[in-house]
């Protein structure tokens, strides 16, 4: 039993990285104003670019850099539409997700072959800290690029907070964009570098569920882990440690999987997959009227006066 | 073009791509099918896009409208006259379509939660439903006789296959018939009755149609309702066809490609039944190009999500060329409405 909740747990908290990654990435999209639905798809993008990379050139590094820089180009496309054209972002977000999930798919055929060996990386276990019991595994034995990743995603939340300057600026540009304005702060350029980050973010999301857990690319391998990741921001009432929380619910929901078949609970593996989608779903229908999202959201910003 | 990408001559691929859409009377016969999915899928949409609401929810409706078509289906007597097993089997599949979209549509009216993010998240769960219910003895799948059983269902029964519509070699059944008929009634709803005219003040602004005193509440929940409706009509559609049994790729992005098409045409049934045909035409020829000449089918939803970048990102642009010309001093009666497209 003991076990099996380690496990779990070991299961869990890994599954939930890329989640909370990514997540933390469309938090500060979203406090800006603007709704990347296209996580999924930049997820999907890093997790190919970073396989790509890794195996041509044997270096998982590269492979880093290469999913963070796929993640980049994929948020600077979604920028353009949703903050330069001002094309609305849900439907651009989905199509984008189409088109990521049949370029890589194409590209997988084109550039990928079956049953190379990715350089990757392997867990590291944190001496003694990791000999706990339960929680050991789960915390202090997870891979090197997970910790740097949670450390990226720890900085940014203080660097966003809503006591620095960055954080402040964020926020008003999300909540008044016209407010902001008159008060200095450049809003299109805040809310295309928070793109930014939503896609670098993605990126990497990607390439840790990529090179840190699935060791190769697989077609769909996110399977809409960044729409959970979207949902995690909604969930998580647009703070950090709620976003948080949220994502290790679905990582949880989703290492579930893996670990009731493997102690041979017979539950049918359908009910199992659609788990984390219907905790996600209850966790919109329940929590959204106690909190409020940005009040621009998903609204283009024009200055006053001008004319479209 | 991007074929040439994939390692296949241009020539052969174009050559293959235009085979696989008027080729053969076969090829002609399922990309007219393919449409009728699409324009079914596109109807739905249109009418709950109307109501301002954006149902994404296309593949979930298709999954769970095509196993309640099958439970139908299969557990009617064979005895039953194809004029009674039909119907009864799309009403199914209406009705399991409208029941997965009506969760969205209940969330969005009571809890207010966006349409977008709900319809999105029973994609998932449908397309599970559908997996479970094609997994399970208990529920739909055929009886497992050897280890070598496909997870699919049993046939439907003989009086529930649609019937083809009598062209030789070519597989097109009236299912194009039923999405044209279902895009006309969306039309005259739309642009010819009260309902469709409420629906388009509810789209356009919800206080103010609340305050004209419009059930906003109820004219939301029956858009999106019937937007699934439609869907399921789709999956239906989908395993009263050849086949005629329910396995878990039935619906392969066909709810996507709806969207793509009730997107494109802009509010208009016409454009929606231009458009289904075209991609339709589109997506079986790029099954062929794949068969024939080795280039991934995943090309043309390249091709199909390209397109809706390039027109969502274009819109601006559309937006402003609609608008009379004016001055080049902006109203001072009415700055805010420039604030808000």
């Amino acid at each position: 039993m003991i076990d099996t909740l380690t496990d779990l747990l070991a299961a869990g908290v890994a599954l939930a990285v890329p989640v909370l990654v990514a997540a933390s990435g469309e938090l500060v999209g979203e406090r800006s104003g603007v709704l990347t639905m296209s996580v999924e798809g930049m997820m999907l993008t890093g997790a190919f670019a970073s396989v790509v990379g890794a195996t041509t050139t044997g270096s998982a590094l590269v492979g880093v850099a290469c999913g963070a820089a796929a993640g980049l180009l994929a948020g600077l496309l979604q920028a353009l539409l949703s903050v330069v054209l001002r094309a609305d972002q849900i439907v651009t977000g989905i199509a984008a997700n189409a088109l990521a999930l049949a370029g890589t798919t194409f590209g997988a055929r084109l550039l990928l072959e079956r049953g190379t060996v990715v350089p990757g990386f392997d867990r590291v276990a944190v001496p003694w800290l990791s000999d706990l019991p339960v929680l050991g595994p789960a915390l202090f034995q997870q891979t090197g690029l997970a910790y740097v990743l949670l450390a990226v995603v720890v900085g940014l939340g203080f660097l966003t907070s809503r006591r620095t300057t960055w954080g402040i600026a964020l926020s008003a540009v999300g909540e008044d964009a016209a407010s902001a304005d008159r008060a200095g702060v450049p809003v299109r350029r805040v809310r295309f570098l928070a793109v930014l980050v939503v896609g670098v973010l993605s990126g990497l999301a990607g390439t840790q569920l990529a090179l840190a857990e699935v060791h190769t690319f697989t077609d769909n391998m996110t399977a809409g882990a960044g729409y959970l990741a979207v949902v995690a921001v909604i969930a998580g009432s647009w703070r950090p440690v709620g976003v948080a929380v949220a994502a290790l619910v679905f990582g949880l929901a989703q290492a579930l999987q893996f670990t009731l078949p493997a102690l041979g609970v017979d539950v049918p593996f359908a009910l199992l997959v659609m788990l984390p989608y219907v905790l996600a779903l209850l966790a919109v229908a329940g929590l959204v009227t106690h909190s409020r999202p940005p009040s621009g959201l998903t609204t283009p910003f024009v200055r006053l006066g001008r004319t479209a | 073009m991007l074929a040439a990408l994939a390692g296949a001559p241009p020539a052969e691929a174009a050559a293959a791509l235009w085979d696989g859409m008027v080729g053969t009377p076969y090829a002609i016969g399922s990309a007219v099918n393919t449409a009728a999915v699409l324009l079914l899928v596109a109807a739905g949409f249109l009418l709950a896009h109307r109501a301002g609401l954006v149902n994404v929810g296309g593949e979930g409706q298709i999954c769970v409208g095509a196993v309640a078509a099958t439970a139908v289906g299969t557990a009617l007597p064979p005895s039953v006259p194809p004029a009674l097993a039909l119907p009864l089997v799309l009403l199914a599949a209406a009705a399991g379509g409208a029941g997965w979209a009506a969760i969205a549509a209940w969330l969005a009216v009571r809890r207010g939660v966006s349409e977008v993010i709900t319809t999105l998240l029973l994609n998932f769960v449908g397309a599970a439903v559908l997996v479970l219910a094609v997994h399970e003895e208990a529920l739909l799948r055929q009886p497992v006789t050897s280890s070598e059983t496909l997870p699919q269902s049993a046939p439907l029964v003989e009086a529930a296959h649609l019937p083809l519509l009598g062209i030789p070699g070519s597989p097109a059944t009236v299912a194009p018939v039923l999405a044209l008929a279902a895009a006309g009634v969306v039309a005259l709803v739309l642009h010819r009755t009260g309902t469709g005219i409420r629906l388009a003040a509810v789209g356009l602004s919800r206080p103010a149609a609340h305050r004209l005193g419009l059930g906003v509440d109820r004219l939301r929940f029956s858009a999106l309702t019937g937007a699934g409706a439609a869907a399921g009509v789709a999956g239906g559609v989908l395993v009263a066809s050849a086949p005629h049994v329910l396995d878990d790729g039935i619906s392969s992005g066909y709810g996507f490609s709806g969207l793509v098409v009730g997107l494109l045409a802009r509010g208009s049934c016409a454009a929606a039944v231009a458009v289904a045909t075209a991609l339709g035409f589109l997506v079986s020829g790029g099954i062929n190009l794949q068969l024939a000449a080795g280039v991934p089918a995943s090309l043309t939803q390249v091709a199909e999500s390209l397109l809706i970048l390039g027109i969502a990102g274009t819109a601006i642009w559309a937006v402003r060329a609609a608008r009379p010309r004016r001055a080049h001093r902006p109203d001072p009666t009415s700055p805010r409405a420039e604030a808000t497209p």
